[in-house]
């Protein structure tokens, strides 16, 4: 079934009463719920799963592959729930907040400490760390952003991203298949 | 253990001077509370959102929308205003039934013409905790998802400038705006708005699970049983039986705003929220929907495939279907060893349908403060 010009029309015709920022977002709203049956599955296969970083961040980023392999990897050897140790491997979770231009390192102090990581996964499942978990003036425990588990690629239902906290007795916060990093003052 | 935004103090001895300013503040504040009772009887004032302290305080109400009574009862007359549609004969009742906690019955629902939704209609209920809407979580607040139904042509099929006209003329409405927002200029925005304050009054904090938690009701052993199950990873390595539910649908509120593909399909037929990530891992997830109320709603899924909850249980427990985007939880979850669904035995599944029996909320269904206004006198929830 194609979309009907009149739907499409209908969209322009409800919102004249709404402010112009409302408008775009019933808008975009509209479009998706009128055309999601009409999207062609085809489309969905080959996408490369990304992660955001946002909030008190000088610089946005938008992370891929390609973009982790500007840090050196770490490892971290922690067991699963099978019992058994496991090697991931990654990049250190305070390093890619760094290139963001978090407050790590030396401006980790005063109301900085008072920030906290949300991390979050694509099913909607959150977790968040303090600043300074993450931080290496304050912990030797390293907490990474990991891409493979015994030298093969994670699981997909596991990644491509998960986050590693070595040591931590529960796994909750070894959060899989992460969409989004964002950085927040307490309120 | 019910939070109330509001303190009354009780008056205690006061210093003599400060006893005539106590006097005159009396007299302002019953002045001012008699403005709580304006026109045609519809109290106002900050609405009350009662509910439970062991819900959390996670609550989302828009800075530019606060819960006002007057906001609430004209959001709850647009949610039963049949002039909201281009046919005048469909409202949001048509297709969300208080007595079946906001659902409709069907797989999928009939709007104003004969072009029914690609889903299933879901029930309405604490949605004050929620952040995205719909089966695939594609609207980010009650506002902006008010707008889809009125407007699709197939469900409500009317721009909200129409609407505002229609309800400029229509009597008592432009008194009840005036009331609301201060004059009396209907817009789409009001529209949505008022709707969404009532939406948010919509909290089911009283079934039988709730008065357990709040050691006020015992469950029969069935029930506890379920109840059990419903929590537990199955481990038969240890003989510990599961039925692994709680990963998804755990929590006081049986909601815990998560979406994942639980194993309906093999090759899904609706792509959920894959239709906007583009992931294959994204295919066939869908919102993870409440199970409150949950022996009201049927039939269930968002495609309204199974009528029964017994339906439902024989799927986890036999046809759980493998896929790229099947969750991490349903795989391998089994209660023998190397099995692929839970295969749970008959008397576990009733076990868990009777917990499943114990979120209905019986209050929730029958609080006229959610009826319609028209049949039912202005009313607010007391509690
Ligand atoms: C023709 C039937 C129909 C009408 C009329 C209708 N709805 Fe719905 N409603 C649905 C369906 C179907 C869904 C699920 C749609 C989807 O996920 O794509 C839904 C979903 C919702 C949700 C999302 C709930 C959640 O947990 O995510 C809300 C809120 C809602 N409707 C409110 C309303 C309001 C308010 C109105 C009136 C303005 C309304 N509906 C009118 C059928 C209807
Ligand atoms: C991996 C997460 C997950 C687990 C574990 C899980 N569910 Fe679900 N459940 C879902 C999702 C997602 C849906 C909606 C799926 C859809 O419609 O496509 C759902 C839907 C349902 C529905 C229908 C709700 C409605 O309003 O239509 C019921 C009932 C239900 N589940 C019960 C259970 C029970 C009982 C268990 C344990 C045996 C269980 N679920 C385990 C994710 C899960």
């Amino acid at each position: 079934m194609p979309i009907r010009v009149c739907d499409l029309l209908s969209i322009e015709k409800v919102n004249t009463t709404i402010p112009m920022k409302k408008q775009f977002i019933v808008a975009f709203i509209a479009l998706i719920s009128f055309t999601t049956p009409f999207i062609t599955r085809a489309q969905t296969a080959e996408k490369q799963a990304t992660i955001k970083v946002s909030g008190e961040v000088t610089t946005p980023l938008t992370i891929d592959a390609a973009y982790l392999q500007k840090f050196t990897p770490t490892t971290v050897v922690r067991k699963d729930r099978d019992g058994n140790d496991h090697t991931y491997t990654g990049v250190t979770v305070a390093e890619i907040l760094k290139s963001a231009g978090v407050t790590l390192g030396p401006e980790l102090k005063g109301e900085n400490l008072t920030k906290y990581l949300a991390v979050e996964a694509s099913d909607g499942y959150q977790v968040i760390f303090a600043l300074a978990e993450l931080d290496k003036a304050f912990t030797d425990r390293a907490i990474i952003l990991a891409t493979t588990v015994d030298g093969k690629s994670l699981a997909p239902g596991d990644g491509p991203y998960r986050i590693i906290v070595q040591d931590e007795k529960k796994p909750a916060r070894c959060i899989k298949q992460v969409t989004a990093m964002s950085v927040h003052f307490i309120k | 253990m019910l939070k109330r935004t509001r303190q009354y103090k009780p008056l205690k001895k006061l210093p003599v001077g400060k006893g005539r300013i106590v006097l005159v503040l009396l007299f302002f504040a019953v002045a001012l509370s008699g403005w709580g009772y304006l026109s045609n009887g519809v109290e106002t004032g900050t609405y009350n959102l009662a509910y439970p302290a062991n819900f959390g305080n996670r609550i989302n109400i828009p800075a530019d929308n606060p819960t006002t009574k007057q906001g609430v009862y004209l959001g709850r007359m647009l949610f039963y205003e049949p002039k909201l549609s281009a046919t005048n004969t469909v409202s949001c009742a048509n297709c969300h039934k208080q007595e079946k906690a906001f659902t409709d019955g069907l797989p999928f629902s009939k709007g104003i013409d004969e072009v029914l939704t690609t889903r299933s209609s879901m029930s309405l209920a604490n949605l004050l905790w929620a952040r995205k809407f719909f089966w695939d979580g594609r609207a980010t607040g009650l506002e902006v998802q008010a707008m889809v139904p009125l407007t699709n042509p197939h469900e409500m099929g009317q721009s909200l400038e129409i609407s505002a006209k229609k309800l400029s003329k229509a009597p008592g409405y432009p008194a009840l705006f005036k009331l609301v927002y201060g004059d009396k200029k209907i817009t789409g925005d009001r529209i949505v708005k008022a709707i969404s304050q009532f939406e948010r009054t919509l909290i089911s904090s009283n079934s039988r699970y709730d008065k357990y938690l709040n050691n006020t009701y015992k469950p029969t052993a069935e029930e506890m049983d379920g109840m059990l199950l419903f929590n537990s990873d199955p481990q038969p390595e240890i003989g510990i039986r599961g039925a692994n539910c709680a990963h998804c649908h755990g929590g006081v509120k049986n909601y815990m705003e998560l979406f994942h593909n639980n194993g309906l399909d093999s090759i899904p037929k609706d792509a959920g929220i894959a239709e906007f990530t583009g992931l294959a891992t994204d295919e066939g997830r869908f919102k993870v929907p409440t199970l409150r109320n949950i022996a009201l709603t049927a039939p269930y899924m968002h495609d309204g495939r199974f009528k029964t909850l017994d339906e439902v249980l024989d799927h986890y427990s036999e046809h759980i279907q493998e896929s790229a985007g099947l969750s991490t939880f349903l795989r391998n979850e089994s209660n023998e060893p190397g099995g692929t669904s839970l295969k749970l035995e008959y008397y576990e599944k009733k076990e868990i349908i009777a917990f499943l029996n114990m979120l209905t909320d019986s209050t929730f269904i029958t609080d006229p403060a959610f009826a319609d206004p028209r049949l039912r006198p202005a009313q607010h929830r007391k509690s």
